[in-house]
């Protein structure tokens, strides 16, 4: 069937797989709400007994942080183009981008996390180590507290947003190469052989095959930050509450939401790619 | 008589290896053109110097002249998509894009265009036009929507001949166009080719000394990045004048 897929038919099947692309970025917007008001609500009912209130901030600014991951998303891709269609292979600048991203490529993700949390700790100067804690000391000790909560302007949100692209980068510039190394130097080379500059033949060749695992490439990424966001979730939980068993609850919930995210979207990707699986070689 | 490549002392390297050595060579306008020799001795390079294709490898160094229809290539003021809309190529391996048949056919003509400037009239007579010149309008015309990659090996490489002349090219390099082909296959892309000859200029490059011989009016051997013998074929095969040639020929080695 694939073989006998036209251009419309091919049309329609990349439209479905924008649509998914846009639901599953926004799969994480009411599972985060969600947790916003069970959270707004419990810090309510934890304030009659100790001010915890100035919990809530530090999830206002992770969201913005996923949006900015989401940013980064995009810029990697234009990242991964410009190194792979641009840059000659010999070019040191391409190496060396390249040799750090197959490093940080293969770090999982909770070692990002452990970073951010390792830095952003001791930049509050409330924690040496990750390892030592001191728990808020009753409702006249703000300050550990407020350090903590990371506003816009203050160097740990920048710190946390880092890592995020730290994280999220490598991994996207990575399968984003990959998908446009996929794309057969013969189909390439007839382009150009009719007279077609580079960008129409990226246009019209490149980004109509590799977009499929472009927008895989994308939301794996997505995912990744998003069980980023749940690590430092948990830890801001277990450390800064006083009722720790409903807290990691709720660390537990976005956790596994998380993980949900992460398989749904592998599911639908991997739908989406098989029905047009290598359409530069269909089988005969 | 007239000629439409020329080149003089051209020599190219490829980094450190040299892989063109002072070449000078003419070829005749409107005929087929073939170029014969060991593996690695510096055909399909020629070849693809002659549209400037080679230097997407990167580290390419070129020295020399090559004039195609009067012009110096390597001038500043040549434009590549302009050179390589006059000088067609076709591959190895039949390399249709993996679209349907009627955009393959219309892909050179809407590069070179502005957009939305071809109306739906003019491309449905362009491509049965293209078709029919290359004899696979009965086969494919109800199957103008399929994916080009998807036809018959034979099909894929008239296509790829096809899909050419839309562009008015004056030459057509072929780089082994029947390698992948079988006996019917390479038969009737020779018989195509012969049809067409008065009207293009055709360079052949070949593995099939027999293929060369069957089509081609006039044979250059190449040994080693150098030309070694320029002659009429009928010439080349029955009286080499050289001794490497009447080895080749002869299938002493190679």
């Amino acid at each position: 069937m694939n073989a006998m897929m036209t251009r419309a038919l091919r049309k329609q099947e990349r439209v479905s797989q924008c649509i998914t692309f846009i639901i599953l970025g926004s799969v994480g917007i009411p599972i985060w709400n969600v947790l916003q008001k069970t959270y707004a609500a419990d810090t309510e009912a934890a304030s009659a007994a100790t001010p915890l209130n100035t919990l809530s901030p530090p999830l206002d600014n992770l969201y913005t942080v996923l949006s900015i991951s989401f940013v980064a998303i995009l810029f990697g891709i234009a990242c991964a183009f410009y190194l792979q269609e641009w840059l000659p292979q010999t070019n040191w600048v391409r190496r060396f981008i390249e040799s750090i991203v197959a490093i940080l490529g293969g770090v999982p993700s909770i070692f990002y996390g452990i970073l951010a949390t390792g830095i952003f700790f001791s930049y509050a100067g409330t924690l040496k180590t990750i390892g030592v804690v001191r728990a808020p000391q009753g409702p006249g000790d703000g300050a550990a507290l407020e350090s903590l909560s990371f506003p816009h302007d203050t160097p740990v949100f920048y710190i946390v947003v880092l890592t995020f692209i730290l994280m999220v980068m490598p991994l996207t510039i990575k399968t984003t190469q990959a998908a446009l190394r996929s794309v057969a130097t013969p189909i390439r080379e007839a382009a150009y052989a009719l007279g077609a500059s580079h960008w129409q033949v990226l246009k019209t060749q490149v980004i109509p095959i590799a977009l499929t695992q472009i927008l895989a490439a994308g939301c794996r990424a997505m995912s990744s930050a998003l069980a980023t966001v749940a690590l430092i979730f948990g830890i801001y939980v277990w450390q800064y509450t006083d009722a720790p068993g409903e807290m990691s609850n709720r660390f537990v919930l976005f956790l596994s939401s998380a993980l949900l995210f992460s398989i749904f979207s592998s599911i639908l990707i991997k739908l989406c790619t098989s029905a047009s699986a290598d359409p530069a070689h269909p089988t005969r | 008589m007239n000629h439409s490549i020329e080149t003089e002392n051209l020599s190219l390297w490829y980094g450190d290896f040299q892989a063109l050595m002072d070449v000078s060579v003419k070829i005749p306008d409107g005929q087929i053109t073939s170029l014969i020799g060991p593996s690695g001795c510096g055909k399909t390079t020629l070849l693809r110097c002659f549209n400037r294709v080679n230097e997407r490898y990167g580290n390419v160094t070129t020295e020399g002249k090559i004039e195609v229809l009067g012009k110096n290539i390597y001038d500043a003021d040549v434009s590549l998509p302009e050179l390589r809309k006059a000088v067609g190529m076709v591959f190895q391996r039949p390399n249709p894009l993996p679209i349907s048949v009627y955009e393959n056919i219309l892909f050179g003509l809407r590069i070179h265009s502005p957009m939305r400037s071809i109306t739906r009239a003019d491309a449905d007579e362009i491509v049965e036009e293209a078709l029919k010149s290359v004899f696979l309008w009965t086969d494919l015309k109800d199957k103008l929507k399929t994916r080009a990659t998807s036809l018959q090996l034979e099909q894929q490489q008239k296509l790829c001949i096809a899909r050419l002349l839309p562009l008015k090219p004056k030459i057509i390099l072929m780089d082994e166009p029947c390698s992948a082909l079988d006996a019917k296959g390479t038969r009737a892309v020779e018989e195509l080719m012969e049809i067409l000859a008065g009207t293009y200029t055709f360079i052949i490059v070949t593995h099939n000394m027999a293929q060369a011989r069957r089509v081609s009016k006039e044979c250059i051997f190449m040994f080693l990045g150098e030309l070694i013998e320029h002659r009429e074929t009928q010439a080349l095969f029955t009286d080499p004048q050289h001794e490497k040639t009447s080895d080749y020929v002869h299938m002493r080695y190679g």
